[in-house]
């Protein structure tokens, strides 16, 4: 290397050196401006309060304080309860969000005044969000890059949890569920497991999704015995009913990514569609045993479930809507 | 004498970042090192916040990142072969290897202009990946032309070593500026573009694209010639032999995979299996390149291929314990040390010098077809015959490729020594 390359090689380095630092410097200086003005509006009447998160469809980076509405905002958290997922049930709150690094992703318990409570690092991007009706168990799907048999590096897979709310800790990862279909075990290497939900009578019993390949399992499980049932195809993000009768979940048109909602029958596994004709990637809540709440990204809608009258927009500015039981203080 | 020479070696200052002849290779080999350094701190340090940025910041579907990533890794195995064809054809390994760096360092100030739009995150992705699939082959024949046939394992090792150290870096630079700037990414995008072009200039400015031992005379190859490669009884052999064994290795990402569902551990601690492998790699690279260069390559690219056994018997068993489990992953990055480098530095020895970067971008390309093949094996079996039965027809693979590749690396050894 001859001195003169030597020379101009050190320039640049000190020049990177003092660039990035002053790029960096100054950003850490400038006022954060994480935390959020957006503001849920209720567009009708929901009968019963619905907690979401808000979402602010003009700058997508301020996103995320928890609301609760009820006709109007009755409750609101802080800017240290962001979440891109929430859920609440029996004085027990989950929120999955980012760190405030940015480069983390982190769950946190929160009580009934939307104060944090614990937090745990999560090992990919939030996507799906539950607490059983006790209180007792959390659930979390996440999505993590690098699965290779994919054929790509940044293929996303999942990973499902189930949390013990109290000690705010993961207890059990789906993978590691023993699956049997038609009373044999069943495994395979693509296995992709997501969407929670918890029976609202016994809270060791749950309903989940199975994807492998092209196909969508609905899943019974139970936390006690780590084992898995397929009960039938063509089933994304279960949701029971209140009532346990019921599961809402969406459908998947063909091979691409959109979906339908439809509700199937527990005892018969018969499905219909309802109402709802766009496209909607959610797991869906029950704001009681006749109406299905969910997000299009930005806005709440309701729609009966079953199958008769139509959408209608219920909390504007919202993603992530959960049923607020009536003994609920919040 | 001996013993002179070496005590007076001991007296010098063991600067190594100053005399890169410490570590016995050229200086060639370890500014190639410094260059792919700084290009992976760059890379990784996007690669780890990306997923949030797309997802957090642009409101775009995790499942868009990947879709984008698989099309154009197809795109950069095609690119790899032309490049290496075109660097020897020209005989600008150096030149070329600066196109395919340049395009990377291109991405990020796109990156930077222009961050907002999932669309243009994909053009950069594609950037990326063209880039890699340029600057592979010619880099490589550089690092085998700069070296002398008694260190050609040990310079891979020391490249190799100095690349997986900037992949090591990269997440924690980006960390650090998000602690210091939270939700600043367009902070981690401009640094990571410093790193790029950085880089860039270490290969411009200290590289030589002319090292001594590439040919000065003759008439450049043609494509015949190039093509001709493929009825070379040494080459071929050597391409047979990383065929085989290619397809009978495990991508780690599945024995990952088939590790967390053996070994009961806390299910947030997945990536530090990474972590264990990275270093175990990082540490083991550069003795196993120079053990490679003292003992024979050729046993040592079957010792390393030997090790995934440690890893299909972990797979096999049902309790293996914390202890295990780390044998297991420092046995998984002493198998990357000894295989990937050292057999490019097998098939550096076995080429002609003015068709280095055709035979290692041709070798390369069937090195990540046979992964891309057994990785689709290896989740077929997993799923219709169970995950232990599938690593025993694994293993039973492997034993068998080995007892095919060693005879077929020696006899393309010997061909070489005689031609």
């Amino acid at each position: 290397m001859g001195s003169r390359n030597a020379k101009i090689l050190v320039a640049l380095v000190v020049l990177c050196v003092v660039g990035g630092g002053a790029y960096v410097a100054v950003a850490a200086l400038a006022p954060n401006e994480t935390s959020t003005d957006a503001n849920p509006v209720a567009a009708a009447d929901a009968d019963a309060p619905v907690m979401v998160r808000a979402v602010d469809p003009g700058d997508t980076r301020l996103n995320g304080r928890v609301f609760v509405v009820d006709g109007t905002v009755t409750a609101r958290s802080g800017k240290d309860l962001t979440c891109e997922r929430v859920y609440y049930a029996a004085g027990h709150g989950l929120c999955l969000g980012v760190a405030a690094s940015g480069v983390e992703y982190t769950a946190t318990t929160f009580d009934s005044k939307l104060r944090p409570l614990h937090t745990f690092t999560l090992t990919g991007l939030p996507s799906r969000a539950r607490v059983s009706s006790d209180g007792r168990y959390g659930a979390i799907t996440v999505f993590v890059a690098g699965d290779a048999y994919r054929g790509s590096s940044a293929a996303f897979s999942t990973r499902t949890y189930v949390v013990d709310m109290a000690a705010a800790k993961p207890i059990a990862q789906l993978e590691q569920f023993q699956v049997i279909k038609e009373g044999k075990p069943f495994e395979g290497v693509d296995f992709n497991f997501w969407g929670i939900t918890f029976d609202p009578t016994d809270s060791n019993r749950f309903y989940a999704t199975l994807g492998t390949g092209t196909h969508h399992y609905l899943l019974e499980g139970e936390v006690s015995t780590h084992e898995l049932k397929v009960l039938r195809d063509g089933v994304e993000c279960p949701s029971l009913s209140p009532d346990g009768k019921e599961i809402a979940f969406k459908s998947r048109m063909g091979s691409s990514d959109t979906w339908r909602l439809k509700v199937l029958d527990v005892a018969t596994l018969k499905d219909h569609p309802v109402a709802e004709r766009r496209s909607i990637d959610d797991q869906v809540e029950w704001l009681n045993d006749d109406t299905l709440v969910y997000s299009n990204g930005t806005n709440v809608y309701a729609v009966p479930a079953d199958g008769s009258g139509e959408a209608k927009l219920l909390i504007r500015d919202a993603g992530s809507p959960v049923r607020i039981e009536s003994g609920e203080k919040l | 004498m001996y013993q002179v020479e070496a005590s007076r070696a001991l007296l010098k200052p063991r600067l190594w970042f100053r005399r890169p002849e410490a570590l016995r290779v050229s200086r060639n080999v370890f500014m190639l090192g410094l260059t792919s350094m700084l290009t992976d701190v760059s890379s990784e340090m996007v690669a780890t916040i990306l997923p949030i940025y797309l997802v957090f910041s642009l409101g775009a579907s995790p499942l868009a990142l990947g879709a984008i990533d698989g099309t154009y890794r197809g795109a950069a195995a095609v690119v790899q072969v032309g490049a290496g064809f075109v660097s020897d054809r020209w005989r600008r390994h150096k030149q070329v290897a600066e196109t395919g760096y340049g395009f990377s360092a291109l991405g990020k100030v796109a990156l930077v202009a222009a961050g907002s739009s999932v669309g243009g995150i994909g053009a950069i992705v594609a950037f990326d990946r063209i880039g890699k699939g340029i600057r592979t082959a010619p880099r490589d024949a550089l690092i085998s032309l700069s070296s002398t046939r008694d260190n050609l394992a040990t310079s891979f090792g020391v490249h190799r070593a100095l690349d997986s150290v900037g992949a090591f870096l990269g997440p924690l630079v980006a960390f650090g500026i998000l602690l210091a700037a939270p939700a600043r990414f367009d902070a981690v995008f401009f640094v990571s573009t410093l790193f790029a072009f950085l880089g860039l200039a270490v290969l411009v400015l200290t590289v030589q694209g002319k090292p001594w031992r590439a040919p000065r005379e003759g008439t450049p190859p043609s494509f015949r010639r190039a093509a001709g490669l493929l009825r070379e009884s040494r080459f071929v052999l050597l391409l047979l032999a990383a065929l085989v064994l290619s397809l009978t290795s495990v991508s780690d990402a599945l024995i990952y995979v088939g590790l967390q569902r053996n070994v009961d551990f806390d299910p947030a601690a997945f990536p530090l299996l990474y972590v264990v492998t990275a270093v175990a790699f990082m540490a083991l690279a550069i003795p196993i390149g120079r053990l490679a260069d003292r003992v024979g390559r050729v046993p040592v690219l079957l010792g390393g291929f030997a090790m995934l056994f440690v890893d299909y018997a972990a797979l096999l068993s049902n309790d293996l314990g914390y202890v295990g489990l780390i044998v297991c992953l420092v046995a998984l990055g002493a198998f990357f040390a000894c295989s990937e480098g050292v057999l490019t530095a097998v098939a550096g020895a076995a080429l002609p010098d003015d068709l280095q970067a055709s035979g290692i971008g041709i070798l390369i390309t069937v090195v990540s077809v046979g992964n891309l093949l057994s990785s689709l094996a290896f989740g077929a079996l997993w799923v219709t015959i169970g995950l232990q039965q599938a690593v025993v027809v694994f293993a039973a693979g492997l034993a068998i490729a080995l007892l095919i590749a060693a005879p077929l690396l020696v006899r393309s050894q010997r061909s070489a020594l005689n031609g």
